[in-house]
């Protein structure tokens, strides 16, 4: 019995001994030995000799659901690459449940080597944080390519405390705020084209008369749960106003495009009064339903006609997807777009971050990574196979240049790789004709402003841990107290707007304020906004 | 011959008031489920404009059409759902027995001990990141179909349930006699005990099913390939496309078209709970006695 016991115990123990040893295995503690082993085999003298005789796995990780195709096309990629860098390379997807924090999962249990960055996903914070890698002195050395292809400047929009994390792609993206209204009803009616606020309040009460069922707006607080604005048809103002930022700054604050470091007050002043008084005059006339701070956002509320413009997150890829739907479902029906930067005159392409690669700070094979991303952004053809996948099976480009697409396995930038866009590689298609009539305009207005099509505000990431607790209780304030102000829904707008400041005082709003303008002053100093 | 057997008035109140409650209360729980069901059936912009209703309005048939476009990754998505139930529950149920039957068993010198262990820790858990970092990086299993149906193997409650069933089912007595008869451990676990535990096996196996025939977070987590995706979550994951997509065309420029519609919506709930509204009639009385298992002693 006794040695019974014993053996059994004994054999517990080993099993014991066994799993954890297997366990130290696995963890990622062995990369230093890795990486320093690769690192040096280059010499530093000027033409380093870069060994690719050890074969390396790499994993890319992308935003999105997988095309179906998915093995075909990396086993095409994998080939080519296995021939020219002895590498590999595996595309793993977040999916769209729970992106957010899958991908915060993987930059902390690290299994990837590239990875896609944006401005929407922290690429800031996370980068401030030691997530990624820094690029400078590798991209000289394994991707020389890289920085004839990508613009200092948008290099230095991926700088994050002057440190370069990020490769962004080069084909400039105008992701403009606008309107987007029911071209058909203006001509019927014989309505002016609403492209300021007079002309697009003249516009619904023109529909109102002649049509009196049809919905007019379907705003809601989706677009406005910042600290920017609290209720999505407040967002017309920006007709009016040439700020350097959609919906002003954070906290009630304001600057213009021309003067961007030179910050002043909104909340406080006589305009605001005006155009919260301008919000309930609409409110008054019916412009949006009684219960609009507590409807569900309904996106498809313009296609199937429950309203006839919409004026709070709109660009202009939505206005073609509208143009797409209506072409199927109701063909006598028009959408048309105007952004607020034709009217005030500012208008800028998307951040250099607002996709971009990456490598992840525990990667194994970063030379191999950045010599990877290299051939991707460099070579046509590797480039037209990740991009589009194999020609003449998924895809054809015809006469024109355009692309074609042929089969539903592998659709237009089926990997979600839109941080491997390069200007000059990038195919049209005819969907996106639209698409670039509308660029080519904003390019030209672009041109015009005072930084001739830079993003100003795009790169500043503000870092509000001092006053966390503030920022939560004015954000609040603006939930219960600003909401029905900018909605309309006051009897004296004047003494609900002092209420208001009233509350957004005791809450904090000042040390908000300071703690905002200082960082963003010292921003606008960095990048020599403040001229 | 009939004895009817008259009831005190109090008695028929009693049932006229409970069988209306019982009726009330069937009516709310089902009706939301026809609401689905005719929804699914009805053409998707009829529902925009008009709202839900029990009788589909305008009958359609374009909601199922596009969830069985692509059958084959349905069908995937459906054959692995029924690779991991069935794995799961077995296993599952396979490691809950044998513990719970360990654990009840008097002449265990350290039962108590086990027990403290199991529920002590049931009670707070390192959160998200440990348990992914355990899985993935510590045990590498991410990718793999292992990651998928291990975690959800055993819980205390089902261990305490068996527990408390084998305590109640199989006296001292019938053990000790085995024992007597030379039967060696594994013996009396597979010719004594078990055979006696089907009311507790079908409980504690019908609770494993449903939670991973319901799972889709771990698929979320751990799958690397849409090869082995669960069946909701491969639901799941076509409505947050739609969501997603409609909010990072705002950055991305992903084409907004073909997106699932309301219509798409209900007919992806009924697709996915079909089956198991199907074979649960059956397996209805597992459930009844199931419950009451462990509050009778003797």
């Amino acid at each position: 019995m006794n040695i019974k016991r014993i053996l059994c115990l004994l054999l517990i123990a080993c099993m014991l001994l066994s799993l954890a040893a297997c366990g130290k295995g696995s963890k990622p503690a062995s990369t230093p030995d890795s990486s320093s082993d690769s690192t040096a085999t280059p010499s530093t003298e000027e033409k380093p000799v870069i060994d690719t005789s050890e074969r390396v796995d790499l994993v890319f990780y992308v935003m999105g659901d997988p095309p179906k195709d998915e093995q075909v096309v990396e086993d095409a990629i994998n080939e080519v690459l296995l021939e020219r860098l002895n590498a590999t390379v595996d595309f793993r997807f977040s999916t769209w449940t729970d992106w957010a924090q899958k991908y915060n999962l993987e930059l902390t249990s690290g299994s990837a080597d590239l990875i896609y960055i944006a401005n929407w996903i922290n690429y800031g914070t996370l980068a401030n944080s030691g997530a990624f890698l820094k690029l400078d002195d590798l991209l000289p050395v394994y991707a020389p390519k890289l920085l004839e292809i990508v613009d200092e400047g948008l290099f230095n929009q991926c700088r994050v405390n002057g440190d370069l994390y990020a490769v962004p792609a080069t084909w400039p993206e105008y992701t403009v705020s606008g309107v987007k209204y029911r071209e058909d009803l203006r001509k019927k009616y014989d309505l002016p084209v609403p492209n300021s606020i007079e002309n697009f309040e003249a516009y619904l009460l023109g529909i109102k008369e002649n049509d009196p069922n049809q919905g007019l707006l379907t705003c809601t607080v989706a677009e406005s749960s910042g600290l920017l604005t609290a209720f999505d048809g407040f967002m017309i103002v920006n007709f009016k106003y040439p700020w350097v930022n959609i919906n002003g700054l954070p906290y009630g604050l304001a600057a213009n495009y021309d003067t961007p470091s030179d910050v002043y007050d909104y909340w406080y002043s006589e305009d605001f009064i005006e155009d919260c008084k301008l919000m309930k005059k609409w409110a008054d006339l019916g412009f949006w339903s009684r219960s609009a701070l507590s409807d569900p956002n309904n996106d498809e509320a313009f296609i199937s006609g429950l309203c006839v413009a919409e004026i709070a997150g709109q660009n202009p890829n939505k206005h073609i997807a509208a143009v797409n739907d209506f072409a199927k479902n109701h063909p006598d029906w028009e959408s048309a777009y105007i952004a607020y930067g034709e009217v005030n005159g500012v208008i800028y392409p998307a951040a250099a971050t607002q996709n971009g690669t990456a490598i992840t700070a525990q990667c194994k094979n970063p030379e191999r990574a950045l010599m990877v991303l290299e051939l991707f952004m460099s070579d046509e053809s590797v480039h037209r196979l990740v991009q589009y996948g194999i020609e003449g099976v998924h895809y054809e480009i015809d006469e024109e240049g355009y692309y074609n697409n042929l089969s539903e396995n592998f659709m237009y930038e089926n990997f979600n790789t839109w941080n491997l866009r390069v200007n000059e590689f990038k195919l049209p298609q005819r969907s996106d004709a639209i698409l670039n009539e509308l660029f080519k305009k904003y390019e030209e207005l672009g041109n015009k402003t005072k930084w001739p099509n830079i993003n100003v505000y795009g790169n500043f990431t503000e870092n509000y841990e001092d006053y966390a607790v503030e920022r939560g209780a004015v954000s609040d304030v603006m939930r219960q107290y600003l909401a029905p102000i900018q909605a309309g829904f006051v009897d004296d707008v004047e003494a609900a707007i002092s209420q208001f400041l009233e509350k957004a005082e005791a809450a904090g709003l000042q040390k908000c304020r300071e703690g905002f303008i200082e960082q963003y002053k010292a921003y606008c100093a960095e990048y020599g906004y403040d001229k | 011959m009939r004895n009817k057997i008259k009831e005190p008035a109090s008695t028929l109140v009693l049932r006229f008031i409970s069988g209306t409650f019982a009726i009330l209360g069937s009516i709310v729980c089902l009706f939301p489920f026809l609401i689905i069901v005719s929804g699914s059936f009805t053409d998707n912009m009829t529902i925009l404009h008009e709202g839900f209703s029990i009788i589909p309005k305008k009958f359609s048939l374009e909601a199922y059409k596009t969830i069985f476009r692509a059958p084959k990754d349905i069908m995937q998505a459906y054959i692995m759902t029924t690779y991991y139930t069935v794995v799961g529950t077995s296993l599952g149920l396979f490691a809950t027995a044998l513990c719970g039957y360990v654990i009840s068993r008097n002449e265990f010198k350290y039962r108590n001990h086990v027990s403290f262990l199991i529920y002590f820790t049931s009670i707070f858990g390192g959160g998200i990141i440990p348990w992914y970092l355990m899985y993935a990086s510590v045990l590498g299993l991410k990718g793999s179909t292992i990651a998928i149906w291990f975690p959800a193997l055993t819980s205390p409650f089902h261990i305490i349930l068996m527990r408390t069933f084998i305590k109640s089912a199989v006296p001292d007595a019938i053990t000790e006699s085995a024992k007597i008869d030379g039967a060696g451990h594994f013996t009396i676990f597979f010719r004594v005990v078990l055979p006696v535990l089907g009311p507790g096996l079908a409980t504690v196996g019908l609770f494993l099913a449903l939670g991973y025939w319901n799972d889709w977070y771990r698929s979320s987590m751990f799958s690397t390939n849409s090869d082995t995706w669960e069946l909701q979550f491969y639901l799941y994951n076509l409505m947050n496309a739609q969501t997603a997509i409609k909010q990072m065309a705002q950055y991305t420029g992903l084409s907004t078209a073909d997106l699932p519609t309301e219509s798409v919506k209900m007919a992806m709930a009924v697709v996915a709970t079909g089956p198991v509204l199907l074979f649960y009639p059956f397996v209805q009385k597992y459930f009844v006695t199931g419950i009451t298992i462990g509050a009778v002693k003797g």
